[in-house]
């Protein structure tokens, strides 16, 4: 830590009239020898103060004793250090603030010497940065949380509308005409992306749970093979080559198509689905009818969110822990949301963002 | 002839014009189109404010031209039509067709559908409201421009098209004014009601496929969180509440936040439209949606009570109407953007920020529409910046999801359609007004009537970039000032949030911000 430089090149030019000693003290020739505070020795005494606590902790003996220097007297270390105090006084409160920090110590051995304001704003540079870091990883952490929680409001929101839709239709007699006509499949699809598991009127048609599921986690969810039973017969995931949308998840967008034709049957009656959906998409559009519906044209909402198996391995180890945790999970939106994996990982190797998410939220 | 020459003298004027770097925000995205930069003008950045219509004769002329537009037989294979065709269109496409047209038809093909549709919906404000105002031409125009585009189908330009066409339409036939309750039915399948699930469903999409919806919600509930650090009660005023989405973030992050006395107590007043018919409605909908907020916060432990205030059946707010409490913490919210269907007046909500500012809040947060700067356009000039505004939203809605074109119509259905015959009314309204406020930015506004800026803060300007950054490469976040940053797209402002405080108050940003 302490440099032990030859101090004698330097100043033997600049003072001619200084002696160096053999303590290594540079003392000046006058009548009365004074000590002269080179910058070495100035850095040793620096050194000393701050191992010491700081020019208020320390006291000219334990200087004199941490500084081991000989020839120095307990006269030299009070003056310098009554003055180093007074120096010190404008930019004391940064020394008080890193005096733990490591590299800070570095910085401040330099504070007295002639880059004294270099040095300095270096110190408040490196202090600004640190804070900055740190405040964008709890911005990242919040904002995961804030994401979240829209998310599961929203959730809330399609639940209460899905519910009522469902109400309605139970109500009003067929089960089957009603949904078409109410545009419930908007809330089906809206369902595939909200919470997967969420829905406990449509939970019973097990075919709707396993569609949302592998809607949503593709197929890289081996925890989730309960679930799942209905999936392998379903085989609408896997099927992405669909000869009507280009996407697999075509159908599962017109989820009351599956209910329609499955309702009391089972999955494996969807297998061939190639006419199904056409001929429904005529009676349920997603939107008004006098929009164009052919099925050529239906391209899912849902492809939004099945998307990108990247995005799913970046929030996979959040995702597992949230499902084993319960059944009843609220999706965090930005696993929905088209998040592209190199923009989450960082994120996540930076450390912040997975802890925000294990957080149980709600 | 002289329409011809005239109208190849205005080429020629448009070739510098079109010679600029036009890679920004050329209107397609899809694969079909590579992107080159020989946009062949098709960037509406440098597009010229205002054809040149006097250099074209009187409208007989027009005429001949617009019945040889009609004998075009289809924009899509005609590239190379006759001079006389393409001339009203701006010979541009043709003399630069003629040239500089590469082989590839394709490409150029849409990039000069979406001209000639700019150029015609151009010609169609301008002939509804420009100095040779003719409604029969207008309505020519706009009957071919219907032929040419349909709300779902084709590329963004044409959806687009397709809107604006709809809306122009309203104006010519509804003699300047929309009927606020036909907004909601304006799009191309005017008489139909949005179904309620629809309407949701497109909203849960627009909030999922771009930052628009979060960025300007999330803004706002941290420079409000960090304006009532401390306080131990929270007051909210909502102008538009809608569903409450943008409180279940807010809650979440009182719940959890580290300094000042935790989970304040939080109070939110609704603001309802008074009157009868959607009065009635949107009670009903804010009815809901505080059941709804009433449930989330005890789901998460935030104390929580939720109001309501009607304004006037005029559309006043009287802010005696609204109950105080003492030693609370009041905040004024004030969201316009997308998707609130802003079929507001600019008085009405006048009225508000005066009202409210007379109640001293701590702050107000405020996140509007960005519109272009005002210049002497007038109507057209207006007219292009909204074409322009909402072209930059389709362009980022596509360049996120490139292959859901019906999802994407979906929401523009909804949301965008309403939200441009808003938009187009609210211009023709203000047409012949220097500096309305329909033009102006309530902001601007607000800052000349005894407000002052509070500074957003490092960590909001940190999230919204954060918050961008999970959606696509082309938004961008903004500084306009100290007190306002600006979601943008490529390089069109789209959406700005502010934060404000009466000038009088002594509330100081604190340093460190609440999280």
């Amino acid at each position: 830590m302490f440099q032990h430089k030859k101090p004698s090149t330097m100043n033997s030019h600049d003072r001619p009239m200084c002696v160096q000693g053999d303590s290594g003290l540079v003392l000046t020739t006058d009548p009365k020898p004074r000590l002269r505070w080179t910058v070495e020795l100035h850095e040793r005494f620096v050194d000393a103060v701050t191992q010491l606590g700081g020019p208020d902790k320390a006291t000219p003996k334990t200087i004199m004793r941490v500084m081991g220097v000989k020839g120095l007297t307990l006269y030299h270390l009070k003056s310098h250090l009554q003055k180093f105090r007074l120096g010190k006084q404008p930019h004391k409160e940064f020394n008080d603030h890193s005096i733990k920090d490591a590299s800070s110590l570095e910085l401040q051995r330099n504070t007295a010497s002639s880059s004294n304001i270099m040095a300095r704003s270096m110190n408040e540079m490196q202090m600004e940065v640190q804070r900055r870091l740190h405040e964008q990883l709890e911005v990242q952490r919040h904002l995961q949380l804030r994401i979240e929680a829209q998310g599961k409001y929203m959730q809330s929101i399609l639940e209460k509308a899905c519910q009522t839709l469902a109400g309605e239709s139970m109500a009003s007699g067929s089960y089957k005409a009603n949904i078409g006509s109410q545009g419930l499949p908007d809330m089906g699809v809206m369902k595939d992306f909200g919470s997967p598991l969420n829905f406990p009127s449509f939970q019973d048609l097990n075919i709707f749970g396993g569609d949302q599921l592998d809607l949503q986690h593709n197929m890289e969810r081996p925890q989730l093979d309960g679930f799942m039973q209905n999936n392998d017969n379903i085989c609408l995931g896997k099927k992405r080559t669909s000869p009507y949308s280009g996407s697999g998840k075509s159908p599962l967008i017109w989820s009351d198509d599956l209910r329609l034709q499955d309702l009391g049957t089972t999955p494996s009656c969807l297998g061939p689905q190639d006419h199904d959906p056409f001929k429904s998409a005529d009676q349920i559009q997603i939107s008004r009818p006098s929009m164009d519906r052919s099925g050529a044209d239906i391209d899912s909402i849902s492809d939004i969110y099945e998307t990108k198996p990247p995005l799913q391995g970046g929030g996979d180890s959040m995702g597992e822990k949230k499902f084993e945790a319960s059944v009843k999970l609220e999706k965090p939106s930005p696993r929905r949301a088209p998040l592209p994996t190199d923009r989450m990982n960082p994120m996540i190797n930076a450390g912040a963002m997975p802890q925000g998410r294990n957080s149980p939220f709600g | 002839m002289s329409l011809v020459s005239s109208a190849i003298a205005m080429a020629m004027a448009m070739e510098d014009t079109l010679e600029l770097d036009c890679s920004v925000y050329s209107n397609n995205t899809t694969t079909t189109t590579s992107p080159t930069e020989h946009d062949y003008g098709c960037n509406r950045q440098n597009w010229p404010p205002i054809v040149d219509w006097e250099a074209l004769a009187g409208h007989d002329e027009f005429k001949d031209l617009i019945e040889s537009m009609m004998d075009d037989g289809g924009l899509n294979f005609n590239l190379f039509p006759s001079e006389a065709v393409d001339v009203v269109e701006g010979g541009s496409s043709n003399s630069e067709s003629a040239d500089m047209m590469a082989v590839d038809d394709e490409t150029n093909n849409d990039d000069c559908k979406g001209l000639r549709l700019v150029h015609l919906l151009i010609a169609a404000a301008e002939a509804l409201t420009g100095v040779n105002k003719s409604r029969d031409l207008a309505r020519v125009i706009l009957v071919r421009l219907k032929e040419l585009v349909s709300p779902t189908d084709g590329t963004n330009m044409e959806r687009l098209a397709a809107y604006f066409t709809e809306a122009l339409q309203c104006l010519l036939e509804g003699t300047g004014g929309v009927h606020p309750k036909n907004l909601i039915g304006n799009g191309p399948q005017r008489d139909e009601q949005h179904h309620q699930a629809d309407v949701l469903a497109a909203f849960q999409l627009l909030q999922d496929m771009s930052p628009y919806v979060k960025f300007g919600h999330f803004t706002a509930n941290q420079a409000i969180l960090e304006a009532v650090s401390h306080d131990r009660r929270v007051h909210i005023v909502d102008y538009d509440i809608m569903e409450g989405i943008q409180w279940a973030s807010l809650m979440q992050a009182l719940v959890s936040r580290k300094d000042g006395p935790p989970a304040p107590h939080l109070r939110i007043t609704a603001i309802s439209r008074g009157g009868s018919g959607s009065g009635r409605r949107s009670i009903g909908t804010i009815q809901e949606t505080g059941r709804r907020l009433i449930a989330f916060a005890a789901s998460i432990g935030q104390p929580f009570s939720f109001h309501q205030c009607r304004l006037d059946s005029d559309e006043t707010f009287r802010p005696s109407a609204l109950k105080l409490v003492r030693g609370e913490a009041l905040v004024v919210n004030c969201m316009l953007h997308l998707p609130h269907f802003n079929h507001r007046s600019p008085d009405s909500l006048a009225s508000f920020l005066s009202g409210a500012k007379t109640l001293t809040p701590r702050i107000v947060t405020m996140v509007e529409e960005e519109v272009g700067p005002i210049g002497e356009g007038g109507f057209v000039g207006r007219f292009l910046d909204t074409l322009h505004h909402y072209s930059a939203l389709y362009d980022s809605l596509e360049a996120g999801f490139p292959m859901h074109s019906r999802t994407r119509a979906l929401v523009e259905r909804v949301f965008l359609g309403p939200r441009i015959s808003v938009s187009l009314a609210r211009i023709y309204r203000a047409r012949g007004d220097d500096d309305s406020n329909s033009g102006g930015s309530s902001g601007e506004w607000l800052a000349t009537s005894g407000l002052r800026a509070v500074p957003i803060s490092f960590a909001n300007h940190c999230q919204a970039k954060l918050l961008l950054g999970l959606f696509n490469d082309g938004y961008r976040v903004e500084e306009l000032a100290n007190n306002k940053i600006a979601l943008g797209w490529k390089s069109r402002r789209l959406l700005s949030a502010s934060v404000w405080t009466p000038s009088d108050s002594d509330f100081q940003h604190p340093d460190r911000c609440g999280l």
